[in-house]
């Protein structure tokens, strides 16, 4: 994490560096013995349409997103008193963030020993 | 007002009659400035040398091919920038002493012109070395990121669909 040159390791170690548009491709309950807790969706797809959220915006920190904009709607022009919710909604994005980060790296950390373990065998 | 008036119509057909009264130089021309013709026997070459004030085996006019210089001595074209600027010239702002006689060129090379002389700072081979490595250099960086990109170090976003379930780092 924190590489801002991993262009160069995605050239030059392609089989152990997760692309930035690649999907985890290993089981996600693999070295999880107690299982993982499921990421919950709190609103439905018929509340994000009705709300008219862009699609980049129909994630997980939707509902949040959706208290946001019907508070600015309530309070405008004073919409400095949507500050709390405002805060919410960016904290939830910025934990969605670490989340995406943190796959990331398990998704590496495996493949080098997808690779360790293959070198182990010849 | 209407007395100056009365005072230019009074006075311009006289000034009509004498210019020269005036100014010495009116549209820019006077006829002192016009060069002789073309020195064509020793004692007419002498005597064009005397008039600009040139040692005889010094002075040598133009070739004469039309050009329309006559006599005009040939002076060597150095830039007026490269006089000496601590000298006491009568007119320090041009560098110029009064009666000079002054090149041809004179309004192409003056300070504010243009410097026939210039010289570079550096050879010219090293002038276009540091040139291309400069450019070259910025040409690389963005033709070498055209195919190595940087991204964040993250998964793709992770937007709920049917049939697909994601995951916390935390224990159920």
């Amino acid at each position: 994490m924190g590489n801002h040159l991993n262009g160069f390791k995605l050239y030059f170690h392609p089989e152990v560096t997760p692309g930035p548009k690649e999907e985890p491709t290993f089981d996600p309950l693999l070295g999880f013995p107690e299982g993982r807790k499921p990421r919950e969706m709190k609103v439905t797809e018929a509340e994000m349409r009705s709300a008219k959220l862009p699609l980049r915006d129909r994630d997980f920190c939707a509902h949040l997103l959706i208290a946001f904009k019907d508070c600015r709607q309530r309070e405008m022009p004073f919409v400095v008193k949507c500050s709390h919710e405002k805060h919410e909604y960016l904290n939830c994005k910025y934990e969605d963030y670490v989340i995406r980060a943190k796959e990331y790296e398990r998704e590496r950390r495996l493949r080098v020993k997808r690779e360790e373990l293959k070198m182990r065998q010849c | 007002m209407s007395s100056l008036i009365k005072l230019v119509r009074v006075t311009a057909p006289w000034l009509k009659k004498n210019p020269s009264s005036l100014i010495s130089v009116r549209h820019h021309w006077n006829k002192d400035f016009k060069p002789l013709p073309y020195p064509k026997t020793f004692e007419e070459k002498a005597a064009s040398a005397e008039r600009y004030g040139i040692p005889l085996a010094e002075y040598e006019p133009y070739p004469d091919d039309g050009s329309g210089c006559g006599d005009y001595p040939k002076l060597p074209l150095e830039a007026v920038e490269h006089r000496d600027p601590y000298y006491p010239w009568d007119n320090p702002e041009l560098k110029k002493n009064y009666n000079e006689v002054l090149h041809d060129e004179y309004d192409f090379i003056r300070e504010d012109r243009y410097n026939v002389n210039y010289k570079l700072h550096l050879p010219l081979s090293i002038l276009v070395l540091q040139y291309v490595s400069v450019m070259g250099g910025a040409y690389f960086l963005y033709w070498i990121f055209e195919y190595v990109k940087a991204f964040h170090p993250v998964m793709p976003p992770q937007l709920p669909k049917e049939n697909k379930v994601y995951y916390t780092f935390e224990k159920p």
